[in-house]
């Protein structure tokens, strides 16, 4: 079985360039923070997704405060929203200092309004409620962050209805069409295609889509039983020789 | 050996010496007599400042009790000849005895006046400041030029370490070398937190502060640990000492300073030090980035030093429930405490051992949360002594929504102690005004929030758990009327039950800290077909293995134990002289004579 975290840490996607940045000391120099920032914008461009070289740049941002962008912080987090049930989003939370220096800005900042608003997008995808989460960021307030910033990310909704199929295929063997429709924002044709697409089968005339089997959602009864290995009889074992 | 050299300042035998110490016979007798005037009027105003300065050492040199001067002299020998044995007693039990004795509450002399006992030897008096302030620090209160010196000091230290013409011959006990790194991260965490209180400066220090530039920043700490790492080449060397290379290829791998122990040590003591300084920083994935190569078990030649030891665990830890990895951490929490455990009887009368058993605690309580957050039975023993200490929370953590401030306590009570990187804006006084003015969170509350909202997250795992225990097959409309819920909230919060029982976690082939795969982490599972909840249950069976092995292994300690007692002795007959050879874990009592000292011991 491959590693779980393996595409997370270096994706696949990761030119070189970009490597050389996160694994060595050069993400400490402030003259990179430009490379970083145009690949964020390619990913936000080419539905990549690369959390390790995005913290690099709050990293340098918490370094260094003259750098601080608040629309490369918006879409980091637009984009670590996406990666949920991994950590990612709150990990990004954890190196924006509380002090944000506005001096140098020619417009207000808008991440004291955004920052609540994508939190509660977060605790909302984080807590499996998928309706809500679509009311919430279909609604009027979130307006501004639909047309500033969502709107660039290419396949951003679809990357969120990701996150609601990773939950489903965990916990659902079948599943109700108008169910799964108000997890994935999704009716009628655009559904029905959708789960083809996904290997699902729609049985049309119940209504019920069928989920392939998949690691999570077979579960069997097992009893434990305890093993013990050799080593940690080793002390005992050899106790008895050297006493003998 | 030098073994026998302990006796002096770790025996009571000084203190009929010290009576015999007037202090007072050497001061008094500058600038006190009729010349003074006249003298005055004739010096230019540098020199009078000079000479006073140099009175004022010379008075404070003849303060200087007699024990602490040999003490210093001898000590210096030892680092000049690179007597790790000597070294190591005079830093371990030497100077701890002479501090209880004469500095509890006052600093130790300062370096310029003890300079003439070590012939103005700079290198050890940079070693005597590190000490010096590290004093400071831990007992008494460090004021602003402290903090500003003991920085520059360090900053001396490792310029001569890193920029000298090749490596130093230096040769240091890893214990203080490890000292030397942690210290320093800790004073560099100590002025970030005396930084961030704007309030109750004065001006000085705020003018101080205004003109700071480097001193403390981040950058320059990370500099330091990053120089170490690479100067010695420590990364290379691990990963070289994993693949079994012989002693001569290392030596050729490490390059010429990574071949020296202190090289070597400082390297991997510094890969420690940069975990702890992005944790502080509040990043923990780079934390655990940086320990990439460090294979984590008791068998690497690090564990050596037991703080060393006890703090990367700690740590990394720590990183593993940030990351919502609570098996992993639990993994590490076990481990690290498991070995504490054992090693008690032998760090009883360390200085260190304090910091361990604090340490211990916080991690007794993280044990508590993620066990909570994660149910495990990975070690009853250490869960039973977490039921001991922390039953209370536990019980109340793991009750869902109710239990927060029972997380908020812990969390709070056991996390690292979490800095911001940057300081208030000192340097300009209008900006500086409005900080004030709304002072942000500490960086540990805004920590705190980002936990919290992951257990909030999961708050109804607990309850729904214990309904569907009662079931093989419940229709979800019935469980909702159980709960007094509505249907669809409930049937989504069954999504999050099951991603709360899923966990990446190192199964065991991974490498890297940062690797793992899914697992499940419940010992119950259930899956939803249409409407209709179907619910399986693992059980384990209980171990036994555990405790008969523990219990024959402290049979066969007790029956060695008496089997090597000496035979009850016969009345009136002369003592045994063939007394039991080993006595485990008590040292010998060392003899108390000391050939440089032979006139005080008489």
């Amino acid at each position: 079985m491959s590693s779980a975290t393996s595409d997370w840490v270096t994706p696949p996607t990761r030119p070189e360039l970009i490597e050389n940045l996160v694994s060595g000391v050069d993400r400490y120099n402030p003259s990179n923070v430009g490379i970083l920032e145009d690949y964020l914008y390619h990913q936000i461009r080419s539905r990549e997704y690369d959390c390790l070289a995005n913290l690099a740049i709050l990293k340098l941002y918490q370094f260094n405060h003259d750098l601080y962008n608040p629309d490369v912080i918006v879409n980091i987090l637009v984009k670590a929203l996406t990666s949920v049930p991994f950590p990612d989003f709150n990990l990004s939370i954890a190196l924006l200092d509380e002090r944000v220096s506005t001096a140098n800005l020619d417009e207000p900042d808008p991440l004291p309004t955004l920052l609540p608003h994508l939190t509660s997008l977060h605790s909302l995808l984080q807590q499996c409620r998928f309706p809500a989460f679509w009311v919430f960021y279909r609604s009027d307030e979130l307006e501004s962050l639909r047309d500033n910033y969502t709107v660039e990310v290419v396949g951003f909704e679809d990357a969120i209805r990701d996150v609601a199929v990773r939950a489903v295929k965990a916990t659902f063997q079948r599943i109700g069409s108008k169910r799964l429709s108000s997890y994935l924002d999704l009716e009628g044709p655009e559904l029905e295609e959708y789960v083809a697409k996904l290997g699902w089968k729609f049985d049309a005339s119940t209504g019920v889509i069928e989920l392939p089997p998949n690691p999570d959602n077979q579960i069997t009864s097992t009893i434990v039983q305890e093993d013990i290995k050799l080593p940690q009889l080793s002390k005992v074992i050899s106790h008895a020789i050297s006493a003998a | 050996m030098s073994q026998p050299r302990m006796g002096l300042w770790a025996t009571e035998e000084i203190d009929e010496e010290l009576q015999d110490v007037d202090v007072n016979l050497a001061i008094g007798n500058y600038g006190q007599n009729g010349m003074y005037d006249e003298a005055q009027s004739r010096l230019a105003e540098a020199t009078l400042v000079a000479v006073q300065q140099q009175m004022a050492q010379q008075a404070a040199f003849s303060q200087i009790p007699d024990v602490v001067k040999r003490f210093l002299v001898h000590f210096h020998q030892a680092v000049l000849d690179n007597n790790l044995a000597e070294i190591t007693v005079a830093y371990e039990s030497g100077w701890n005895r002479l501090t209880e004795k004469y500095y509890a509450k006052t600093e130790w002399p300062e370096a310029e006046v003890i300079a003439p006992l070590v012939n103005d030897d700079q290198l050890f008096l940079i070693l005597y400041r590190e000490l010096y302030y590290r004093h400071v620090y831990s007992r008494l209160q460090p004021d602003i030029d402290d903090r500003f010196h003991s920085y520059e000091n360090s900053c001396e230290l490792f310029n001569y370490l890193l920029n000298s013409d090749g490596p130093v011959p230096l040769e240091l006990p890893e214990q203080w070398l490890w000292d030397i790194v942690d210290e320093f991260i800790y004073q560099f965490q100590s002025f970030c937190v005396w930084r961030s209180k704007v309030k109750a400066k004065s001006d000085e220090e705020l003018a101080m502060l205004a003109d700071g530039g480097q001193v403390w920043s981040a950058y320059s700490v990370l500099n330091v640990l990053y120089s170490l790492i690479q100067k010695s080449k420590i990364n290379d060397y691990i990963l070289a000492h994993q693949e079994g290379r012989s002693e001569a290829e290392l030596a050729e791998i490490a390059g010429e300073y990574g071949a020296r122990p202190l090289y070597r040590m400082l390297g991997y003591f510094s890969l420690i030090g940069l975990l702890r300084v992005h944790v502080l920083l509040g990043d923990f994935t780079l934390a655990l980035k940086v320990m990439d190569g460090v294979e984590l078990n008791q068998k690497t030649p690090f564990t050596r030093v037991t703080a060393c030891h006890v703090a990367t665990y700690y740590y990394v830890g720590f990183c593993y429930i940030m990351l919502r990895r609570y098996p992993d951490a639990i993994r590490s929490f076990v481990s690290v405490l498991n070995f504490i455990l054992r090693m008690r009887q032998y760090h009883t009368r360390s200085y260190q051992y304090d910091q361990i058993n604090k340490t211990a605690d916080r991690m007794y309580a993280l044990f508590a949360i993620c066990n909570a957050l994660s149910p495990s039975r990975l070690d009853d023993n250490i869960a039973n002594i977490v039921k001991d200490r922390y039953g209370d929370q536990f019980a109340k953590m793991s009750r869902g929504e109710e239990g927060i401030p029972a997380f908020e306590e812990l969390f709070l009570y056991a996390c690292p102690k979490f800095i911001n990187a940057n300081p208030p804006p000192y340097e300009d006084a209008d900006q500086l005004a409005v900080y004030a003015e709304e002072v942000p969170g500490e960086p540990a509350q805004r920590h705190l929030g980002l936990f919290l909202s992951d257990v909030r997250a999961q708050a109804a795992v607990p309850t729904l758990r214990s309904f569907l225990k009662l079931y093989t097959s419940l229709d979800a409309t019935k469980l909702a009327g159980f709960l007094d819920a509505d249907e669809e909230e409930m049937v989504q919060q069954m999504m999050a039950v099951k991603a709360a029982s899923r966990s990446v976690s190192r199964v065991g082939s991974e490498k890297s800290l940062l690797g793992g795969q899914m697992i499940s982490t419940s010992d119950m599972d259930f899956v939803i077909k249409e409407n209709m909840v179907h619910i399986s249950e693992s059980t384990v069976g209980r171990r036994f293995a555990g405790w008969f092995i523990r219990n024959t292994e402290h049979a066969q300690r007790v029956l060695d134990g008496v089997k090597n007692s000496p035979l009850p002795p016969v009345l009136q007959a002369p003592p045994q002289s063939g007394a039991p050879a080993e006595s485990e874990g008590k040292p010998v009592q060392p003899p108390k004579k000391v050939a440089w000292a032979s006139k005080a011991s008489a």
